[in-house]
């Protein structure tokens, strides 16, 4: 299967190259083969920081099959372990909630702190007997992820071989610094997930470049239109699309959502909307950012987990939810199109598809960066043998 | 006893941590034998720990004294 996907012909210049092949969109194997290069290999959106808000709050996530859990310690550092006893891998968290003092497994009652320390190993000799030989209880924390908070987001790098987050991503840490400074996540009505049938890359894919918008956004075409738009483009990194007409939403009486301090005259009507390699799509606006975490569940289904912040707490809630609403519908206007592209992918004789070498350079873009990985792990993989 | 065992199911049932760390060290302190003592004193002891009741550390001291149990490295 691997010889189909003709990863030279999707590194070609854009004018002549083709997209990835089907089987990166529909067979089992290459979804683990990208799941390990693509995603475990970099700096990937788990979750946000505001799903777990207080000391000792904890929450399971499975992602792409790896059982975690998000955890913030007694000190308040939000972590991610992966949630499993190191006695005989029994899942410790099953549901989210607060630990109050120690994670018991719910098996042998091994128990961990919330900073991964094994700090009781009971009946481990014998009844009453709670140590034994062998049994080094320093040596058997909880296997802790890496991970990072930037923008709100969680991110994890599995593999643990990425360059630190703010090296791996300066480029994108640079272009927005004015964003770098405290913001709210709105809550309860400002976050909302939509499951789609496609494969992850496909949103990606469609998120990057604002070619569709006059179709698909008919809505926003009244005011932005195709050509108040521009590529964002970092090879090997991000890429995007950036407007310059960028209106917010008004309340009663004209209220708007407070600004972020210190931003440059840029962001008067200008908003950017990146996707972060591998699945971080993320949008930034005068007064407020949203993330898009989107969550493989195999080849062809992925959930968008959506949060908005603001630049500061207790916003307005009327216009939160007007806000949320916007956005959803938006959103939902790209499903048909992702679970088309979807659908489409099970053809005989498609080669990847063609690229404008307009309007479609962000999209290729991230075609590049995956064969890039790709060939880099394939070739790492031969080398081995 | 037999009291004591139908309070600890129905402590089990609700996943009360308090009322089954006092259960537990009650039957603790019920107990002549060592091994039975120090058993009931672990189940008291992982349920005080787990809730982040005060009583984990008294307990926790009580295994060590007895040699049962190692200090919690920090």
């Amino acid at each position: 299967m691997i010889d189909q996907t003709n990863l030279h012909a999707v590194r070609r210049p854009i004018d002549h190259a083709n997209g990835l092949s089907n089987a990166h969109y529909t067979d089992d194997g290459i979804y683990l083969e990208e799941r390990d290069s693509l995603v475990f290999e970099n700096w990937a959106g788990l979750g946000v920081e505001a799903e777990v808000p207080d000391t000792g709050d904890t929450k399971p996530v499975t992602f792409m099959g790896l059982p975690l859990m998000l955890l913030r310690d007694k000190s308040g550092v939000v972590r991610v372990f992966q949630n499993i006893c190191r006695h005989r891998g029994m899942i410790l968290v099953d549901a989210p909630r607060n630990i109050e003092g120690a994670i018991r497994c719910p098996y042998h009652s091994w128990c961990y702190s919330t900073e991964g320390k094994l700090v009781s190993t009971p009946h481990v000799g014998g009844p009453g007997h709670n140590t034994s030989e062998g049994i080094d209880r320093s040596t058997l924390g909880l296997i802790e992820v890496r991970s990072h908070i930037w923008l709100g987001v969680v991110w994890i790098n599995v593999s643990g071989t990425a360059p630190a987050f703010e090296d791996a991503n300066a480029e994108l840490l640079a272009r927005w610094a004015e964003f770098d400074k405290p913001a709210y996540h709105g809550g309860a009505d400002s976050s909302f997930a939509l499951t789609v049938n496609c494969n992850w890359k496909l949103a990606v894919e469609n998120y990057c470049e604002s070619y569709h918008l006059p179709w698909v956004h008919p809505g926003l075409n009244s005011y932005s239109k195709l050509e108040d738009h521009y590529n964002i483009l970092e090879p090997g990194h991000f890429s995007g699309q950036g407007t310059y007409v960028y209106r917010q939403l008004k309340g009663d009486n004209d209220t708007v959502f407070p600004d972020f301090d210190g931003l440059g005259d840029k962001w008067n009507e200008g908003a950017e909307y990146i996707a972060a390699y591998p699945n971080v799509l993320l949008g930034v606006h005068r007064d407020h950012t949203y993330a898009i975490i989107l969550t493989p569940e195999g080849p062809g289904k992925t959930t968008e987990h959506v949060h908005i912040f603001y630049a500061a707490p207790n916003t307005d809630e009327d216009l939160r939810k007007r806000n949320a609403a916007q956005w959803k519908e938006v959103f939902e206007e790209d499903i048909f199109v992702a679970e088309g592209m979807q659908r489409g992918r099970n053809a005989l004789g498609f080669d990847g598809g063609r690229f404008s070498p307009v309007m479609d350079t962000a999209t290729h873009m991230f075609h590049d960066w995956v064969a890039g990985c790709l060939l880099t792990t394939r070739t790492r993989g031969e080398a081995a043998e | 006893m037999k009291d004591l065992d139908t309070h600890l199911i129905a402590a089990h049932a609700d996943q009360d941590g308090a009322l089954l760390t006092a259960l537990y060290t009650k039957a603790a302190n019920q107990s002549d034998d060592a091994d039975t003592q120090c058993f009931f004193l672990t189940q008291a002891y992982v349920f005080a720990l787990e809730a982040g009741l005060p009583e984990a550390s008294p307990l926790k001291a009580q295994l060590i004294s007895a040699g049962r149990d190692l200090p919690t490295e920090t």
